[in-house]
């Protein structure tokens, strides 16, 4: 994880380059002073934060690194030198949940790139045992959503997704469900369990919550289908609960 | 493609333990391509629902930012369905006993699925 290679700097910004050969160097002060004045000049270009977070990490600023890298995330939300730092920090002072989805993230914007993969897998060996993720229903960002018999949202989202993107999401999700009912129901298939989706980008699954709705989760298609169709089954029976707690 | 090399392609799908049948569908209009072995199931239904199915899937997966589903699984208490985009808008559908083995499936499906076309 700590070799993880970090994105090569913007060849567009002669400060960028200079930063990062003078960090390679170990010339930490001097590295610092050129990324911040670049970073002070182009406050909206994310390659000038990462480079700074690079050059905090060297430094064992985890604070400062953070803070750079996040800053850099608010430049370009798919900044992947900056979700890789992230990750590691979080591997560093062993938060494993928030590595594992700052590399979900980062994997998501650069597909190909083999060392995420290999972080991600290194991260997923690094947990002592399987790690249940919560299911969070109040939470629109952990991408569990809960929706009605008439497809409306009754709480969650789909994990930073505008909350309109979420209302549409729900009936979307009712949609599915009841096409799976009557697709069981026709060939006499007992009753529906879940339909999983999977796209080149994400993973989702619809189930119902009979018969009041449904919940959806969506995951990144890094996530292994097992472990999201787990998750959503564990949805459900939290979906249950909290059904009947709000009827 | 040669109707031969269709149902040779059929046929490695339902050699998997717990595989009841297969079929290529077109997902324009629903209807079956080429079939092998869906026996006590009515292939035509199974196409149409499977294609239904397959646009709503792609509806929700849109609305999400993504494109169009490269697999939709449906899994039923008495069996599942599952579907898995080929080219030309083919889809490659295969329904499954409960205890079928559900990865291997998954992999033919997803490692025969481009040849389609």
């Amino acid at each position: 994880m700590t070799d993880l290679p970090l994105a090569p700097p913007d060849p567009g910004h002669a400060f960028l380059d200079l930063g990062e050969r003078l960090r390679l160097r170990g010339q930490l002060e001097a590295a610092l002073s050129v990324a911040l004045a670049g970073a002070g000049r182009y406050p909206s270009l994310a390659a000038a934060h990462d480079l700074v977070g690079r050059i905090r990490a060297d430094q064992g600023d985890d604070d400062g690194a953070r803070s750079a890298w996040i800053a850099a995330l608010e430049c370009d939300q798919g900044a992947v030198g900056a979700l890789k730092g992230l990750a590691f920090l979080a591997f560093r002072r062993q938060d494993l949940a928030e590595a594992e989805r700052r590399l979900e993230a980062a994997a998501l914007e650069a597909p190909r790139d083999t060392t995420i993969l290999a972080a991600l897998d290194r991260v997923r060996a690094s947990q002592p045992a399987f790690r249940e993720e919560p299911i969070q229903f109040d939470d629109p960002d952990a991408g569990i959503l809960l929706f009605d018999a008439e497809g409306l949202r009754l709480a969650g989202g789909v994990g930073g997704a505008a909350a309109d993107a979420a209302d549409i999401a729900a009936a979307a999700g009712l949609g599915l469900v009841r096409e799976a009912d009557r697709t069981v129901r026709l060939l006499d298939l007992g009753e529906c369990r879940h339909i999983l989706v999977e796209g080149s980008r994400a993973r989702l699954v619809a189930a119902p919550v009979a018969p009041h709705g449904g919940v959806l989760l969506h995951r990144p298609v890094t996530a292994p289908a097992g472990r999201v169709v787990a998750m959503a089954e564990r949805a459900v029976a939290a979906a249950r609960r909290w059904l009947e707690e709000a009827r | 493609m040669t109707p031969a090399r269709w149902q040779a392609l059929l046929e490695e799908v339902t050699l998997i333990g717990g595989v009841r049948g297969a079929a290529v569908v077109s997902a324009e209009d629903g209807l079956v391509v080429h079939e092998a072995a869906m026996d006590g199931v009515a292939t035509a239904d199974v196409a149409a629902l499977a294609t239904a199915l397959v646009r709503r899937a792609q509806s929700l997966l849109q609305v999400l930012g993504d494109e169009v589903p490269r697999m939709v699984t449906l899994a039923a208490t008495r069996g599942t369905l599952v579907a898995v985009q080929g080219k030309l808008d083919l889809w490659l559908v295969a329904l499954a006993e409960p205890g079928a083995e559900l990865g291997r499936l998954r992999l033919l499906l997803g490692d025969l699925a481009p040849e389609l076309g």
